[in-house]
């Protein structure tokens, strides 16, 4: 088992690049399956702010204004002192201060709108920019009221009532990816990281043994080509499972409950498959990168190409039909779609379109090692 | 009558439209160590690697032990080292990690093989460097790894490619005379290279190739009985008239001189005296001259002979 065994003295001297890469994926999927799963339980609710209000209007323009804002705000009296009114503004007891002038009414009865309210906010606050959009919006409308012919006393009456209409929100419960465990997380970004894993791991070790002198000096051994052969596939496949059994024992470690569901055993036999897969994509890549550099370029367009078609970091809801389509012709897809079938399951014989997934992604497999096959043959006879 | 270890017979090798061996006949026999000289391109390494089954040839035969040598025939390759041309080592190994592996494709028992590395590493003077990587030794260490990898298994044939490229004079001493221990220890030895000064010191019968044929083979002495030139005088003489070199022309053995910016060069057919008569004559003319040494021919006359031009033409 010499072929074997220098396999992975190769792996082993390239370890570290590869352990980083594990590292930083465990670290970053663990921490985005808690963030996902704490925003999980997803709420609304409107915002009040504190405004300090001092109308000086005696007109029912201005008092329209003061009651709209007082009914989604809370209003108080705009201190009297500059400095007071200021550690109210800083210390944030106070989001918004406004000043209604007594010529309010008239003034915009007149039509006279720019300039004519004498509002406060600490620069830059965001609640300063939610109050002013309140006035503005209430203005607008109390100005299309005036225009279209209401009094003073009607159009405050009618705006007050359009303003305080509220929007319903609702939360879409069908959406992929929303309120999903945070095992879901865990095996939703392993494409990437296995594709990147194999190509660079199998990869490295494959452009070793295929380097021109050192191929020649083994072809004069006495150890046939088959047995050669054999034992750098052997080698390959050892190194999948060996990468294969460092994330399901993360995944048990970390999403322990998970793991041991129905779920969980479907997304380590989805995991499992890809992994094949992603041996089979280094397979073939390897046929054409004659150097690592080529090969850090080849992970990076297989592993990000792939990831980002196949829906890894961009659920495929946000992806437009011909993106859909187009996804449907990279292993990830397949991946990612029986990665979601699955969260859906409850018995075992619910899981015939993660099957149909699962069969995609061999298919793949397939496809690429056939075609890695094909490349290589060409490569030997042009030789 | 010694055996027979590489027969190539008629062996024609094209690369498209060139020709890289030419009917190449070749026969090494057990126990020598066979030297395969020829400046750069002349067919030595295509030579070497059909002999290794490396390349498909279009015509003739070879055979490795009385075999025909087929890419399968694992039974000749268990007998067969091999030292190419370039360093095959893996960089990801260390010294003691590389010979183990490439030793470890001939030899399965593990006991057997820890004995071979360690005498393979003693052999090429590298204990101190076992546990270094590659790319930490110097050009001629690596040299010494590459020979170490392919003699570890203790073959009967060793093939070596031009084993010495870009050494240090230290390491090709060190090189050569591991390969005469070898070949003292009962290895047949097949050594290609296009330095002469090595062939003649290390080999006992050899091949001269050129646009992949053979143009000359046997001992060195027999080569060099092979041509006209006998001794070469060279001497530092200023002034000397076209009469006096017509003269010397007109000297017993003498049959060309050749006079350039002050120095005499001399060729002599053969004889014992030749510079005796050549001294003579410039003391009976009275010429002064300067310098005077004397050669005896060299493969590079032999190869300049017979092909019209020299060895060192493409060499490095």
């Amino acid at each position: 088992m010499q072929v074997f065994k220098a396999f992975f003295r190769i792996v082993n001297k390239n370890k570290m690049p590869l352990f980083m890469y594990i590292v930083i994926y465990l670290a970053l999927t663990l921490i985005i399956g808690s963030v996902m799963e704490e925003n999980s339980q997803a709420e609304f609710s409107g915002v009040s702010l504190d405004i300090g209000l001092e109308n000086q209007d005696q007109g029912s323009l201005g008092r329209g204004l003061e009651e709209y804002l007082g009914t989604q705000n809370q209003i108080s009296s705009v201190p009297e002192e500059k400095e007071d009114l200021q550690d109210a503004m800083y210390y944030g007891e106070l989001d918004y201060v406004l000043v209604i002038p007594e010529d309010f009414t008239e003034k915009f009865q007149a039509g006279e709108q720019e300039g004519i309210l004498d509002g406060r906010a600490v620069p830059g606050s965001s609640s300063a920019y939610l109050a002013e959009q309140e006035i503005t919006g209430y203005l607008r409308s109390l100005s299309m009221y005036l225009k279209a012919g209401c009094s003073a006393k009607e159009a405050a009456s009618w705006a007050l009532a359009d303003m305080g209409r509220k929007a319903e929100v609702e939360f879409l419960e069908e959406g992929e990816g929303q309120g999903m465990p945070r095992g879901f997380y865990y095996f939703q970004y392993i494409p990437y990281v296995f594709l990147i894993l194999m190509i660079l791991g199998v990869g490295g070790c494959m452009n070793t043994f295929k380097e021109k002198d050192l191929a020649a000096r083994n072809k004069c051994s006495s150890m046939s080509f088959l047995s050669q052969n054999l034992q750098i596939f052997l080698g390959c496949a050892a190194y999948m499972l060996a990468v294969y059994g460092i994330f399901m024992g993360m995944a048990c470690l970390s999403v322990r409950d998970y793991m041991f569901s129905l779920q969980g055993a479907f997304n380590a036999a989805n995991a499992f498959l890809f992994g094949i897969c992603s041996l089979s994509v280094a397979w073939f890549t390897v046929q054409f990168a004659q150097n690592s550099q080529m090969l850090t370029v080849m992970s990076n367009v297989f592993g990000l190409g792939f990831s980002f078609l196949g829906g890894v970091f961009v659920s495929l809801d946000l992806m437009g039909e011909g993106a859909r389509k187009m996804a449907k012709f990279v292993p990830s897809y397949w991946y990612v779609a029986a990665n979601e079938e699955i969260q859906k399951l409850e018995t075992f014989a619910d899981g015939g379109k993660v099957f149909q997934s699962f069969g995609m992604v061999l298919v793949f497999s397939l496809a690429f090692f056939s075609a890695g096959l094909l490349v290589g043959r060409m490569k030997v006879k042009e030789r | 009558m010694a055996k027979k270890v590489v027969e190539i017979e008629n062996l024609v090798k094209r690369y498209k439209e060139l020709i890289a061996l030419d009917h190449l006949n070749l026969t090494v026999e057990e126990g020598e160590v066979f030297g395969l000289l020829g400046p750069n391109g002349s067919g030595k390494t295509t030579a070497i690697n059909c002999i290794l089954a490396l390349l498909y040839f279009d015509k003739g035969s070879v055979k490795v032990f009385g075999e025909e040598m087929q890419p399968d025939s694992y039974g000749i390759k268990r007998q067969v080292g091999v030292v190419l041309q370039n360093v095959a080592v893996f960089g990801e190994l260390t010294v003691q990690e590389n010979i183990d592996y490439f030793c470890g494709l001939y030899i399965p028992d593990k006991k057997t093989r820890k004995q071979y590395v360690e005498e393979a590493i003693v052999f090429s003077g590298l204990e101190d460097f076992r546990k270094f990587y590659p790319k930490k030794l110097s050009g001629g260490l690596l040299r010494r790894l590459n020979i170490a990898c392919g003699i570890a298994h203790k073959p009967k044939l060793i093939i070596m490619d031009e084993p010495t490229v870009a050494v240090d004079p230290q390491s090709r001493n060190r090189i050569l005379e591991g390969i005469q221990k070898l070949n003292r220890e009962g290895a047949t030895i097949i050594y290609t290279s296009h330095y002469m000064e090595e062939v003649e010191q290390i080999c006992s019968r050899i091949a001269i190739l050129d646009k992949g044929r053979c143009v000359a083979s046997g001992t060195k002495e027999e080569l060099k009985s092979m041509i006209k030139m006998g001794e070469k005088i060279h001497m530092e003489a200023a002034g000397l008239t076209p009469c006096q070199i017509a003269e010397i022309k007109e000297l017993r053995h003498v049959y060309q001189v050749d006079y350039q910016d002050g120095m005499l060069e001399i060729r002599c057919s053969g004889g014992k005296h030749n510079l005796v008569h050549i001294l003579d004559y410039f003391g009976s003319r009275e010429i002064g001259f300067g310098r005077v040494y004397s050669e005896l021919p060299t493969l590079n006359d032999v190869f300049l002979e017979i092909t019209g031009k020299e060895l060192r033409d493409n060499a490095e």
